[in-house]
Formats: C-alpha cells, structure tokens, sequence
C-alpha cells in the first residue's frame, strides 16, 4: 500500500474509533486521546483533531504526510459503555503491539457491531432499578413493587415510543407525565401507600446522569463548548421531567379540586 | 438494618443502570460495590452535616473508587462513575420542587429547587476535585510493568 494510501485508511479509522466513542457516551478528552493514538502508533503526526460533543474534525498533512480533510458530524444516540471499553482496549493494543490495519477495521467493525441488551431484560432491568431507588427514597414493600411496574412501563414506553418518534423535550415530558399517572394510579388504588417513593424511583430511570457527569468533566478539561452542549442537554431533561410531573399533579389538583399526599 | 437494606437496594440499582447504560458484564461487581459504597456514606453522613456535604464525600468516594478500579481493570473510568453517581444525583429534588411549584407552595418549592441545585454543586465539586489528583496516586501498588 503506498504511504499516502495509508495514510488515508489510518485518518478514517481514527475517525471511525472516534464516532464509536463519542456516540457512546465517551468524554471529549477520551475522544481526541485515541484519535492521536492510533494515527500516532502509525506515524501519522501531523494528524488534528477537533472534537465537539456532536462532531469531530480531522485534518492532516505537512510537506511529508499526505493531505487530508474530513468533518463527521454525529447524531446524539443512546450511549453503550461496552462500545466505550471496547474502543479504549483496541487503542491501547495497537499501542502496545503494531495490529495491521486490516485488524483495526475488523475490530471497529466488531465493535460497532455489538448487540444491545434485548429490550425485555432492558425493561426488567428498569424495573429493579426505579423499584431500588424507590427503596432508598422512603418506599415500602408494596411501593417497591408498584415501582417496578412503573418502571418496567416507563422503560417500555421510551424504548417503542419515547426515544424513536418524538423530540427529546416531548419525550421527557411525556415520560414524567407518564411516570406521575402511573404513580397516581397506584396511590389512589391503595397499592402503594407513599407516592412521593414511587414517583422518585420512576424519575430517577430519566435522570440524565450521563450528560450531567459528562457536563462536568468536559469542562473541568476546559472543553467549554461540548462542556456547555452536555450541560444544557441536562438541563434541558430536568425541566421537561419536572414539567411533566408538575402538570400531571396540577391537572389532577383542577379536575378533583383535592390535594394529593 | 435500614441501612443495611438501603446499601443493597442502592447497590442493586447500580446495576441495573449500568444494564440501562450497556456497560460490560464483567465490571457489575464493582458498579454495585462504588454505588453501594457511596450511598451508604451519603446515609452515615446526611444526619451529621448537611445532604449538600454529604454528597460531596460521598461524590468524592465514588470517584476515588472508580479511579482506582479503572486504573486496575484497565478500562475508561466513565463505566464505574456514571453508574455509582446516579444515587447522588437529585432525582427526589426535582420531583419535589416540581409538586410544591404546582401546588402553590412556591417557596418550599424555592426551597427544595435551591436544595437539589446545592447538590449539584456538592457533585460538581466533588468531580473536579478528585479528577486532579494524578493518576500516579491511583497506580500505588501496581507492578513497574502494569504501568501503562
């Protein structure tokens, strides 16, 4: 393969190892670390990357390595850490020990390739977990398991419906909605005696964790931009869930003119 | 005994997150072990302070811990943090400024706004702290060629 060939093939690996971390929930720092150290471990130095919490830009080229140019902007998915581990094992190889880059390809290939959990052990999981949370937050035994069916719910509604069809803000907001409803529910028919525990435990499952810590590290590395994307994002969830828990509770307040709790 | 279940409930959800997150199957044992870890810490603290400072130590216990079993396992910290902070993160404080704001109990639900944004700020500062520690304090005991 002639050098400016591969070259070519290293800059899009690069890329491709990238995408696959920052789609799945990667810091910003972690993303540009392995992009210099594949196209490094190849010899590419001349190699530059710009990397913004929905893109990355990569350019190379001096009077030696060949020119090279390209931006790959990323659509925000649902994050998969394995992919993350994944990606940070395969850099750390072809570090330590020259892979070909025939294997790289195959690698991210694999790697990209990785199954998600079935959606049934994504929904059970759900309901451990807001049935957990509801544990934690004051429940009882019959809020834990009037939680877990919140939860299992909750998760089935932003697996079919939630994350495919609607707008992140649309979406939260219905899954707050959708988690005080339920919880409501379950109070008014006395199979859970304390709906705040309920409530929180169906909540906690919409929580942007990820963004938020994400938020934080981007910026303490002083990657301001994607820092401030990741924070709003956050944000930008906290309020949809607080507003659709709000109007649920305030619409039920009008239509009884009773007072919850 | 309470605390006792809570740690294994706080430890339990952990796991499920990191289900939820698709986090490899092989770090479940230390996701529970740092959630569990920093809740119980959040729960012996609370009553001595104040939630704000304690979230901060226990923020502070989970990122010391998911440092020190990153460098180990050798895998990227994000895996044990996300999933051992959701326990800290104020999920109660938005659902209750949310009930009091619509209740008309503005400023309880002021109150409870302000108190969920304090711990925020508690896990901000317990992230930003703990991150500046050198990684060569978390290789203590490592092996010369472990290094990497």
């Amino acid at each position: 393969m002639s050098r400016a060939r591969q070259d070519r093939e290293v800059l899009l690996l690069a890329l491709q190892a990238g995408r696959i971390l920052l789609e799945n929930g990667a810091e910003i720092f972690r993303v540009e670390d392995t992009v210099y150290r594949i196209c490094h471990a190849y010899g590419l130095y001349s190699a530059n990357a710009f990397v913004l919490s929905n893109g990355i830009f990569l350019t190379s080229g001096d009077e030696e390595e060949t020119q090279f140019a390209k931006v790959l902007q990323i659509p925000v998915n649902h994050a998969n850490l394995s992919r993350v581990a994944e990606v940070n094992q395969l850099s750390r190889r072809i570090e330590a020990q020259q892979c070909s880059i025939e294997t790289v390809r195959q690698e991210l290939e694999r790697i990209e390739q990785l199954p998600e959990f079935p959606q049934i052990v994504q929904i059970l999981a759900a309901g451990i977990g807001g049935s957990c949370f509801c544990l934690m937050f004051g429940g009882a035994i019959p809020d834990f398991i009037c939680s877990f069916l919140i939860g299992a719910l909750l998760q089935l509604y932003l697996l079919k419906l939630g994350r495919r069809y609607f707008s992140k803000i649309v979406c939260y907001l219905l899954g707050g909605a959708l988690v005080t409803l339920l919880s409501i529910f379950c109070y008014l028919m006395k199979l859970g005696p304390h709906l705040d525990a309920m409530m929180i435990g169906g909540i906690i499952l919409m929580v942007p964790g990820m963004a938020f810590t994400n938020a934080i590290r981007d910026m303490a590395d002083g990657d301001y931009i994607s820092g401030s994307v990741r924070m709003l994002d956050a944000v930008l969830v906290f309020f949809c869930i607080a507003m659709g828990v709000g109007f649920v509770i305030a619409l039920y307040g009008r239509l009884t003119g009773g007072v919850l709790l | 005994m309470n605390l006792l279940i809570q740690t294994l409930a706080a430890a339990c959800g952990t796991v499920a997150f990191s289900l939820l997150f698709g986090a490899p199957k092989r770090y479940y044992a230390y996701c529970a072990l740092i959630g569990g870890s920093g809740w119980l810490l959040y729960l012996v603290a609370a009553p001595l302070s104040s939630p704000p400072t304690a979230t901060f130590l226990a923020t502070v216990l989970v990122i010391l811990m998911s440092r020190w079993f990153a460098v180990r396992k050798r895998c990227p910290v994000t895996i044990f943090l996300i999933s051992g902070i959701i326990p800290l993160v104020p999920g109660a404080g938005i659902y209750w400024a949310a009930y009091y704001a619509v209740t008309n109990q503005l400023s309880t639900a002021l109150d409870r706004g302000f108190g969920a944004l304090k711990i925020s700020v508690a896990i901000v500062l317990g992230i930003v702290f703990v991150f500046e520690l050198p990684q060569k304090l978390f290789r203590v005991g490592l092996k010369k060629e472990e290094h990497l």
